[in-house]
């Protein structure tokens, strides 16, 4: 469903948009962050759940979803390991033992950031204008599997863009997942031949 | 005689970018690297005069580049092109030898005042 050319092209528009918002992490966090080569899977629905257990490498997640729309829609995933959770707390300079509430509370503001800077700076580059919702948790210590329950989706091909965030100095990291389903991966393949074009 | 240029980047996209925003009057040799290693075996080959390179590369990354070059007393000169555009990182690669840092998305007028600083326009 995408060629070599768009592929690559795709993640160099997301290695750009990650390099923008682990800018802004970077200065949210006062830390520096470690930035990795983003990952682009083609995959069917039921395979989403396993391959994002082999990324993220953590039995338990908390996860907070956004979804996108305007040219091309979709949901962005942040997914969160239980153990960096509290170093997160701690490094937005909050008192040891935070209540749950606001766990989440920081949890749906740091995916804000990730989410409206990294897809963001790919819609500017491939000049699609997208909107977003507003964060909302997707689950809270999940599992993966029962996190992403695909049986009752209609699409067989998802794009999964997997861009992760490590802070140099702490355990902290994140993971920043962008899935769409094929009708909508059409019209982005279409705005990257677009982009492709100037090339 | 025509300058050597040398751009390192995993991406053939970022490659690719980065070739259509050199000067297309600029009659310069220019050749690819996919990473750090292939990079230094150009280099070593001493046909580099300057060399555009990425920051986050499998292999070896363009921080572990600059560190090698430096140890081989950098003959070239370096700028780093990365996507990574927090200010530590900046730091770092100017620290490690690099002559400046542009900003990914490259285009010509990030790049037209680096070169004329360095007499390359």
């Amino acid at each position: 469903m995408l060629t070599t050319d768009q592929k690559d092209a795709l993640q160099e528009i997301a290695n750009i948009g990650m390099g923008q918002a682990g800018e802004v992490i970077a200065r949210v966090l006062n830390e520096f962050v470690t930035l990795s080569i983003p990952r682009i899977l083609l995959l069917q629905p039921n395979l989403i759940a396993p391959a994002l257990q082999r990324m993220v490498n953590s039995d338990s997640v908390s996860a907070v979803r956004q979804a996108f729309h305007g040219h091309i829609r979709g949901e962005a995933l942040v997914l969160f390991g239980l153990q960096h959770c509290a170093d997160l707390a701690d490094l937005m300079g909050y008192e040891k033992d935070i209540d749950h509430a606001t766990e989440m509370e920081i949890l749906l503001d740091i995916s804000n950031i990730l989410v409206g800077a990294c897809l963001g700076g790919i819609a500017k580059q491939i000049k699609v204008d997208i909107g977003f919702s507003a964060p909302s948790l997707l689950g809270d210590r999940m599992s993966l599997k029962d996190l992403i329950k695909t049986g009752d989706v209609a699409w067989h091909q998802a794009l999964l863009i997997e861009v992760n965030f490590q802070l140099e100095k702490r355990s902290f990291a994140c993971h920043l997942i962008i899935l769409m389903p094929e009708h909508e991966i059409k019209l982005f393949a279409a705005a990257l031949d677009r982009f492709l074009e100037n090339f | 005689m025509a300058l050597s240029i040398l751009v390192v980047d995993d991406s053939p996209m970022a490659r690719k970018m980065l070739i259509k925003a050199l000067p297309t009057d600029w009659g310069a040799n220019i050749s690819q690297a996919g990473n750090g290693i292939e990079a230094l075996a150009a280099y070593r080959l001493g046909k580099v005069d300057l060399m555009f390179l990425d920051l986050t590369m499998p292999e070896m990354d363009g921080y572990q580049t600059l560190e090698a070059l430096r140890k081989e007393e950098m003959n070239c000169i370096v700028i780093v092109v990365s996507a990574d555009i927090q200010p530590i990182a900046q730091e770092r690669v100017l620290s490690l030898g690099a002559a400046a840092f542009i900003k990914k998305p490259v285009d010509i007028q990030k790049l037209e005042p680096i070169l004329k600083q360095f007499g390359l326009l």
